[in-house]
């Protein structure tokens, strides 16, 4: 018979391995709400917006539209509610887990698909078909999701990225102040030359792996996913020769030893920190530039985006989408409407170095003109020209998982672990789960990071937003947010 | 006995059994269920019965976590349980400023994860301060890839959980050495034992039902681990997340708008039996010397 001491001691290893596993991954049912093609009925009441990280900064042009609206629309109310990148995706799993999805809500494409693909949202293509032609085509296609008719968003606002570099560390390493590079190889060249330059003081590039590889494959015409949309195609020659040369960078000592497993946040930091020579990514992230290192935005000089064998120059996209449950969808598409139109984007593009999707507003003299000549000016003029035939590169069925997945090989490649064409085999080799394995397929193995994603979620987050995070240290994964 | 009811002892104990029930019990049973379903964060889930545990056989990551979690325990537990007692031992004596280095001992158990990480960050980093030290020293031509090389991540990452404990369970040591008699040390002494034997003859029975405490609780501790292979990965797990442990695959997998909740309630449960078993059997282990 135990001893009674015996007894407690078992309860209390119990309770305390119990503890331990108590994840709480709980499951609450979500059933969209019907499915209203095209929202009818009086515009009024009270509807919830939700958006990605704009306040403080934007808090001012936010509430002015706001307030503008509910003045045009007598009865309306609009609650604005504005959540940080980081645990976005948690926060809106469990609203829509729980049916309690904000009415107007703000997401980017891959973000949005694996909630679209749940039939969650109304589709645009019905639901406002008659401001379709107002919006960018690419943009407003970037919300579809494949295998289904319809795009689920009003495209809201995007970036086209281009090249910003320290001007400073330029002359330091023999390079013309005046010539950033223009292709992928000339990226590479200068960044070796600026490592060399800095002695490990500071380096040519990051490479922001779960940010930029995929879409760097796509511009040098590597195909990502074939016509089924099913399957992973950029096992190709092109693509392992792409990454030899990432493999040799690293090798050569081109990019930070830690920079393996960081991603796009830390890259901002490291340029703002004047310990990298060249950006490749949103012009938006100039102002944050001016913001947190002066001195450094003052010696940045912009290039156009860099672009390889395609020729194709790659956009980010954020959009606005209404949900089926929404108990007020005529306010909320009327709102999202109202918030995407062309005169308000085109004076939320005068805040920041944003472009809008709205093709009239595009046509506004100010995104022709260098303005004052500053950097900020001459990124608009270049990321407003490279928009007409910008796409959204990156398949909305490269998630956060695929990233992690796919980001998780390379940097095994780049440390040598893996060969370049052995990884790409290893990638390509089983669908994934998100591009719609068939049935029987074994589901696809776990993502490496999220993150990191993730991520990147993370889950290695593998977001393709626009929107700069905000410049603090961090230890997770952040959205990426480039081009 | 006038006057006492039968429930008046559960009207006192209902303010803990409702939390209790509200979270632990419950989200232990719905973990549990899930873990037999193919539900995703979404929601909805059908029953698939035991496929999920089926699936953890032929899952690489889920081995290679199992792996590297065991490899924690084997590596920390011993020092968590060593080496807070020797610094027990030092801070022990009641001398001018030791409570200025109990203190200071003491201060990593309270700092945020986050703070540790980034601590430990800069000082691991290429071009951290251990780095640079080894570096001046002419140890090492090269930095070493603390933070980017999978093993030596995990193992940065141990040191961390290391720092971090030392101060907490040399508080708990403590108690315990003060509780051991002076009479017998001082018996001991009358003997012509030596200090080493006095430890070892004196103090370290006295003190062992601590030390099944502590390693208890840390093995507890480092079957759980997280925070540590996160915050110095920046989130990665190391390249190709090979320095992934059982709690950070499991958060991998459940969240996010991908998440399988119902795969990863089964690799909780898997979890919440491995640290089960190894409580019971440390528990047994040290009943069993008792009675002997």
């Amino acid at each position: 018979m135990p001893s009674s001491r015996g007894i407690r001691l078992a309860v209390t290893t119990v309770t305390l391995a119990l503890a331990t596993s108590a994840c709480g991954l709980g499951s609450s049912g979500s059933s969209p709400g019907a499915d209203a093609a095209s929202p009818t009925g009086k515009v009024g009441g009270t509807i919830t917006l939700e958006t990605l990280q704009l306040k403080p900064t934007f808090t001012d042009y936010m509430t002015g539209v706001i307030a503008a609206y509910e003045k045009d629309h007598p009865g309306t109310k609009v609650n604005w509610v504005d959540i940080p990148f980081q645990g976005a995706q948690e926060k809106l799993t469990a609203d829509a887990a729980a049916g309690a999805l904000p009415d107007v809500v703000n997401l980017n494409p891959q973000f949005a698909q694996a909630l679209e693909a749940k039939d969650l949202f109304i589709d645009m293509d019905k639901g406002a078909s008659d401001v379709k032609s107002a919006y960018v085509p690419g943009a407003w296609d970037a919300f579809k999701v494949p295998g289904k008719d319809g795009s689920f968003a009003l495209p809201w606002y995007l970036t086209s990225e281009v090249t910003m570099y320290n001007k400073d560390l330029f002359t330091k390493a023999g390079l013309d102040p005046q010539k950033p590079p223009a292709s992928f190889d000339e990226l590479l060249a200068d960044g070796a030359k600026l490592s060399a330059a800095g002695k490990g003081s500071f380096f040519g590039i990051h490479p922001a792996l779960e940010n930029r590889f995929i879409t760097d494959l796509a511009k040098q015409g590597v195909p990502l996913l074939d016509a089924s949309g099913k399957k992973w195609t950029f096992n190709t020659p092109d693509a392992a020769a792409y990454l030899q040369k990432l493999v040799d960078a690293y090798k050569g000592g081109v990019y930070p030893q830690d920079s393996l497993t960081q991603n796009h946040s830390k890259e901002n930091e490291a340029y703002q920190a004047g310990r990298i020579g060249l950006l490749p990514s949103g012009p938006n992230f100039l102002a944050v530039i001016k913001k947190n290192a002066a001195a450094i935005a003052a010696n940045t000089g912009v290039g156009p985006q860099i672009t390889g064998a395609s020729g194709a120059t790659n956009m980010s996209v954020m959009g606005l989408l209404v949900p089926k449950a929404s108990k007020n969808q005529a306010t909320a598409m009327d709102f999202a409407k109202y918030l995407s139109d062309a005169q308000n984007q085109l004076a939320f593009s005068k805040i920041v170095t944003i472009l809008p999707s709205t093709l009239s507003s595009l046509k506004d003299p100010y995104f022709s003109t260098d303005g004052d000549g500053s950097p900020e000016s001459k990124a608009r003029k270049i990321s407003a020209a490279q928009i007409a035939t910008a796409k959204n590169l990156v398949p909305v069925q490269y998630d956060s998982r695929v990233t992690a997945a796919v980001i998780g090989k390379v940097q095994l490649a780049l440390q040598g672990k893996l060969t370049p064409s052995r990884r790409s085999t290893r990638l390509s080799r089983k669908p994934t789960r998100s591009a719609a394995p068939p049935a029987d397929a074994r589901p696809a193995r776990r993502p490496t990071a999220s993150p990191k994603s993730r991520r990147a979620h993370d889950h290695r987050c593998g977001w393709h937003s626009p929107w700069p995070p905000a410049p603090v240290p961090s230890r997770k994964p952040r959205p990426s947010s480039t081009d | 006995m006038t006057g006492r009811r039968w429930y008046v002892p559960w009207l006192f104990l209902l303010p803990a059994l409702a939390v209790a029930v509200a979270f632990f019990i419950v989200p232990f049973a719905n973990t549990a269920v899930l873990s037999f379903t193919d539900a995703s964060t979404l929601g909805g889930g059908t029953f698939t019965g035991t496929r999920n545990y089926a699936r953890l056989w032929s899952d690489d990551q889920f081995w290679l976590s199992v792996r590297n979690t065991l490899l924690y325990i084997a590596v920390v537990v011993p020092l968590l349980v060593a080496l807070p007692l020797g610094l027990a031992l030092l801070v022990q004596k009641r001398v001018a400023g030791i409570g200025f280095f109990r203190a200071v001992f003491y201060s990593p158990v309270v700092a945020s994860m986050v703070v540790a990480g980034l601590i430990w960050s800069w000082l691991l980093s290429s071009d951290g301060l251990v780095n640079s030290v080894l570096r001046g020293l002419h140890v090492i031509a090269a930095p070493l890839p603390f933070l980017t090389d999978s093993r030596l991540l995990l193992f940065s990452s141990m040191a961390m959980t290391v720092w971090k404990g030392l101060g907490y369970y040399m508080v708990v040591y403590l108690a315990a050495l003060a509780n051991v008699p002076k009479s017998l040390l001082e018996a001991a002494e009358v003997d012509g034992a030596g200090p080493v034997r006095r430890f070892f003859h004196v103090t370290l029975p006295l003190v062992r039902p601590t030390m099944v405490l502590v390693a208890t609780l840390a093995a507890i501790g480092s079957a759980k681990v997280f925070a540590e292979v996160f915050t110095l990965s920046d989130g990665s797990a190391g390249p190709g997340g090979e320095a992934r442990t059982l709690v950070y695959t499991i958060r991998e997998v459940g969240l996010g708008l991908g998440g399988e909740a119902g795969y990863a309630s089964a690799m909780s449960i898997v979890l919440f039996l491995g640290t089960l078993g190894l409580s019971v059997a440390v528990t047994r282990l040290n009943t069993r010397e008792e009675r002997a």
